[in-house]
C-alpha cells in the first residue's frame, strides 16, 4: 500500500511532464545517432521552422481549451500571406501586415459565429472553411505565388531572416506571443472562462458566463493567430504562396495534444503545446538526418499522431 | 467497554457556555469523557461540535462554566496549555512538516540530544528508534528516515497520533478523522484507536459518519443549537436515532429564532392564481412528481429558458434573457445534476470563483490573492472538505461537491437561491450540512426556492410549498397550516 501510493504521486508529477520527457529523449536519441542534430545550423533550422507552427498551435489551443476544433488554419494562413503580399504591393509592408492578420481573424469571426451561435459542429464547419478559404485563396491570385514585379519589399523580405541578439526575428514572435497570451489566458477573467467553458460548457452558462461569446472568440484569435503565421510564411518564402500551409491543421492539433491538451476541452496550455511543436518538428527533422524515405515520414507522423490521442484517452481514463 | 464512570474522568466541561456576537454558540453544556473511553460528539453544523473541541483545547475560553482536568479545575490561555495538560486534537490538517522525516516530526519540539561538551548533537539515533518504537504500538511499521510528504494522508494520520503519544499525551481530540480516508483506511485507524484506547487514553470523537459513531463510540452526545440534546452510552442508540436527535423536528429549530419575512426579492406576474413569490428570510418550496414541471418553473426564474416572461426582482420587473442577468440580479441557482453545477475537471478553487470573476478583477487581471482568500474562507465556512483548493472538484464526494456549488453562489452573494434536488444523492451528513448552510442563507436575509422530490426535507425546510402539478402551482400549503409529508403527498397527487 505505501509503495502503491508513493508510485501513484510520481505517476501523477510525471504525467504531466510526459510531453517535455518526451521532447527531451527524442533529442537525445537523435543527437546520439546523428551528430549533424546538434550543429548551430540545424539548430537554427529547427527554432525558425518551429515558430510558424508554434503561432499556429497557440491559436489552435485557445480553440480546442474551449471544447472546439478547427481545420482551416492552414488555409487560413495561404489566404493571409497572400493577402499580406498583395496589400504590401500597393500599400506597403505595414497595411499589409494589417491586413492579412485581420484576413485570419475575419475567418475565425465567421467559424465562430456559426459554431458559437448555430451550433454546427467545429469539425464540419471548419472542414468547409478549409476548403472554402483555400478556393478564395486561388481565386485572389489566381494560383500564382503574390511576389510582385520587383518581389516584395526588402524590409519584410529582411524580416524572415533577420536576427535579434543572434536569434531570428521570425523566432521571437511566438516567444512574445507564448509570454502575452500565456498572461491571457491563466492570469485574465477571460482566459479562467474559456478554461471553464470548455471544462463544462452548460455549468459555465449556468454560472453566468457568456460561452457563446468565449467560444467565438477562442476562433478568432485561433483565425489571428493563423492569419500572424501566413504574413510570417510570406516574409520566409518571399512571397504569398496560394498553396502555403497545406497540412498545417493536422501538424497543429497533433502538436496540442502531444503537449496533452484534451480534445473534450477545459484542458491544455500554451507552452505545451509549443513542446508539443517542437515535438513534430524535431520528429521530422530527425528523420530527414537520418534519410527515412519521405513517405515513411508521413506515415511515422500519423503514428505519432494516433499515439498521442491514444494517450490521451489513457490518461482521462486514468 | 471499558466504562469510565468508577474513575474520575479524564476531563469534564461543566455548565459551558460560549457566546459569539449574537450567536450563542453553546448553551450550559456538560460534557465528560473518561481514560480508556471513546466519546463521540455528533450535531449538525452550526451545532457547537467545533466550539465544544475549541472550548477543550484550549482555542476559546468559555464564558461561563469550567473545564476539569483529572480533577482540577483549569484555565486555558492557550493550545499549548492544553497541550502541557495532555490534552491534543488532531485535526484535518495534520499540521507535520512535509520535508522533515517521520521520526524528526514524532520528535519536534523535544528532539533527543547527545552533549559533547558544549555541543548538543542530534541523537538520530534514539530518536528512530522511538519513533519506531511508539509507531510499533500502532502496528505501523515504516521507514521512519522517510519525509512525511511521501506518505498518504492516513499514514500522516497515524504519524500525528504517534506523535501525540509520543508527548504523554492522554486527551485526543479527534476532528473527522475518516473524511479523507478509504474503507480500509478506517478500518485500520479503528484499530489503531482500539489499541491507544486500551492504552488508557481518553478519546473524544468528532464525525458526521453516524455508522462509525455507532461502531467505535462507547458513548455518545448530541448537539443541536448549542445545547446537548441526548447523551447515550454504547448499544443505547442506533444511526437513525442519531440523525433524528441531530436534526430534531426542524420547525422547533426555525420556531426558535422565528426569521421575520423581509422585502420581495422574487416573483412571478400574479396573473396566476398561485404565482410564485419569494421574501427575504423566506423558504419557499416547489413540490412536485418527477416530470410534474418544478425544474421548469426554477430554470424560468434563472433566465435559462427562451422566451422566458417578465418576472419581479425586488419588486422590478426585469426580463431576464439569461443566466447571466439573472446573477446580476442577484439570483444563484443550483441544479439537481451536479455536473451542471460544476466544472468537474477544474479546481475547487476555480468552481467557487466561477460566477465571480469579475468581481475579482484587478485591472485587466484576476485578482488571485483576493480569489485565494474568498475561496478559502468559503471552504472554511461550508467545511468543504479535504480542505485543497487546487483538487479537481471531481475529486470531491457529492456533498462537498455539492457544497462548493452552494459556495460559488455565496462567493457571488447573491439574495436568491434557486435550489433542485439539493440534497438528492448525498449522505445523511452531508444532507444535515447542506440543510444548515441554507438555514443559515435564510437567516443572513437571503431567500430560498427548493424544488425537491424529498417531501420530507421540504416540510422540515419550508415556510411554506407550492404543489405543482402539469407544469402550473396548484396550491400553496403554509407552514401555519401544518406542513408534513402525507399533506404535500396529497397536494401532488402522488
Amino acid at each position: 500500500m505505501k509503495r502503491a501510493s508513493t508510485i501513484s504521486v510520481w505517476r501523477g508529477r510525471l504525467a504531466g511532464q510526459i510531453p517535455l520527457i518526451t521532447l527531451i529523449v527524442l533529442c537525445l536519441v537523435t543527437a546520439l545517432l546523428t551528430p549533424r542534430f546538434l550543429s548551430p545550423l540545424n539548430l537554427t533550422n529547427i527554432l525558425v521552422q518551429s515558430s510558424i507552427m508554434a503561432v499556429i498551435a497557440m491559436g489552435m489551443t485557445f480553440v480546442i481549451v474551449g471544447g472546439g476544433f478547427d481545420l482551416s488554419v492552414g488555409s487560413t494562413a495561404a489566404l493571409a500571406g497572400s493577402i499580406a503580399a498583395m496589400v504590401m504591393l500597393e500599400a506597403g509592408i505595414g497595411a499589409g501586415v494589417v491586413a492579412g492578420i485581420a484576413a485570419g481573424a475575419a475567418v475565425g469571426l465567421a467559424n465562430g459565429l456559426v459554431i458559437a451561435f448555430l451550433n454546427v459542429n467545429p469539425f464540419i464547419t471548419t472542414l468547409g472553411t478549409m476548403v472554402l478559404v483555400r478556393g478564395l485563396v486561388f481565386l485572389i491570385t489566381g494560383g500564382a505565388p503574390v511576389s510582385g514585379d520587383t518581389g516584395l519589399p526588402g524590409a519584410f523580405v529582411a524580416f524572415g531572416s533577420a536576427r535579434l541578439f543572434g536569434v531570428h526575428l521570425l523566432v521571437w514572435v511566438p516567444a512574445v506571443l507564448l509570454a502575452v497570451l500565456s498572461f491571457v489566458m491563466h492570469l485574465t477573467p477571460y482566459g479562467r472562462r474559456i478554461y471553464a467553458t470548455g471544462g463544462g460548457r452548460e455549468a459555465a452558462y449556468l454560472s453566468g458566463i457568456p460561452v457563446r461569446r468565449v467560444i467565438a472568440s477562442t476562433y478568432i484569435w485561433c483565425g489571428a493567430l493563423a492569419g500572424v503565421a501566413g504574413v510570417m510564411l510570406a516574409a520566409r518564402l518571399q512571397s504569398g504562396q496560394p498553396t502555403a500551409g497545406e497540412f498545417y491543421e493536422l501538424t497543429a492539433i497533433a502538436a496540442v495534444v502531444l503537449g496533452g491538451a484534451s480534445l473534450h476541452g477545459g484542458e491544455g496550455t500554451l507552452v505545451k503545446s509549443v513542446i508539443g511543436v517542437f515535438i513534430m518538428i524535431v520528429l521530422g527533422n530527425a528523420l530527414n538526418l537520418l534519410n527515412v524515405d519521405s513517405y515513411w515520414q508521413r506515415v511515422a507522423v500519423g503514428a505519432v499522431i494516433i499515439a498521442a490521442a491514444a494517450a490521451e484517452r489513457l490518461r482521462s481514463r486514468n | 467497554m471499558t466504562s469510565a464512570s468508577a474513575t474520575a474522568p479524564a476531563a469534564r466541561l461543566q455548565g459551558i457556555s460560549k457566546q459569539f456576537g449574537a450567536t450563542l454558540a453553546l448553551n450550559d453544556v456538560d460534557f465528560d469523557v473518561g481514560f480508556g473511553e471513546i466519546h463521540a460528539v455528533v450535531g449538525e453544523n452550526g451545532a457547537g461540535k467545533s466550539t465544544l473541541i475549541r472550548i477543550l483545547s484550549g482555542v476559546h475560553r468559555p464564558d461561563r462554566g469550567q473545564v476539569v482536568v483529572d480533577g482540577d479545575a483549569r484555565h486555558f490561555a492557550s493550545p499549548q496549555d492544553a497541550i502541557a495538560a495532555g490534552i491534543v486534537t488532531i485535526p484535518q490538517e495534520l499540521r507535520l512538516v512535509p520535508a522533515l522525516s517521520i521520526a524528526e516530526n514524532i520528535a519536534l519540539g523535544d528532539l533527543p540530544v547527545h552533549r559533547i561538551g558544549p555541543l548538543a548533537l542530534l541523537d538520530r539515533r534514539r530518536m528512530d528508534d522511538d519513533a519506531r518504537a511508539i509507531l510499533a504500538q500502532l502496528d505501523f511499521v515504516p521507514d521512519v528516515g522517510r519525509p512525511v510528504g511521501d506518505l498518504s494522508f492516513a499514514e500522516r494520520q497515524l504519524v500525528a497520533i504517534g506523535r501525540a503519544l509520543h508527548r504523554q499525551c492522554r486527551i485526543f481530540i479527534l476532528d473527522e478523522p475518516t473524511a479523507a480516508l478509504e474503507q480500509h483506511e478506517i478500518e485500520r485507524l479503528f484499530a489503531v484507536l482500539a489499541r491507544v484506547k486500551a492504552r488508557g487514553t481518553a478519546i473524544v470523537y468528532i464525525s458526521h459518519e453516524l455508522d462509525e459513531v455507532v461502531a467505535i463510540a462507547d458513548r455518545c452526545t448530541v448537539l443541536r443549537d448549542g445545547r446537548v440534546v441526548t447523551m447515550s452510552r454504547c448499544g443505547a442508540f442506533s444511526a437513525d436515532d442519531l440523525v433524528s436527535a441531530m436534526t430534531g423536528r426542524a420547525h422547533e429549530a426555525v420556531d426558535s429564532a422565528p426569521p421575520v419575512a423581509g422585502a420581495a426579492l422574487l416573483a412571478t406576474d400574479a396573473a396566476g392564481t398561485h404565482p410564485i413569490s419569494l421574501r427575504a428570510r423566506e423558504t419557499i418550496g416547489l413540490a412536485g412528481l418527477l416530470g410534474s414541471g418544478t425544474d421548469v418553473l426554477l430554470r424560468a426564474l434563472f433566465g435559462a429558458l427562451r422566451a422566458t416572461a417578465p418576472i419581479l426582482v425586488r419588486s422590478q420587473p426585469r426580463r431576464l434573457r439569461g443566466p447571466a442577468d439573472a446573477i446580476a440580479a442577484g439570483i444563484g441557482f443550483v441544479p439537481g445534476e451536479r455536473a451542471l453545477g460544476l466544472v468537474l475537471n477544474q479546481s475547487v478553487r476555480d468552481n467557487i470563483l466561477l460566477a465571480s470573476l469579475d468581481r475579482l478583477r484587478r485591472g485587466v487581471l484576476v485578482d488571485r490573492a483576493a480569489g485565494e482568500r474568498l475561496a478559502s474562507e468559503l471552504m472554511d465556512l461550508l467545511d468543504i472538505r479535504p480542505r485543497r483548493p487546487e483538487l479537481p472538484v471531481s475529486a470531491l464526494s457529492g456533498g462537498n461537491q455539492q457544497k462548493v456549488i452552494l459556495a460559488k453562489w455565496l462567493a457571488r452573494r447573491v439574495e436568491v437561491l434557486l435550489l433542485e434536488e439539493p440534497t438528492q444523492g448525498i449522505d445523511v451528513g452531508a444532507k444535515a450540512q447542506i440543510h444548515g448552510l441554507i438555514r443559515d442563507f435564510i437567516h443572513r436575509g437571503g431567500g430560498a426556492l427548493i424544488a425537491s422530490s424529498d417531501l420530507a426535507e421540504l416540510a422540515r425546510l419550508c415556510d411554506a410549498v407550492l404543489a405543482v402539478r402539469y407544469g402550473s402551482i396548484v396550491a400553496r400549503l403554509e407552514r401555519a397550516d401544518g406542513l408534513d409529508e402525507p399533506k404535500l403527498r396529497a397536494a401532488i397527487g402522488a
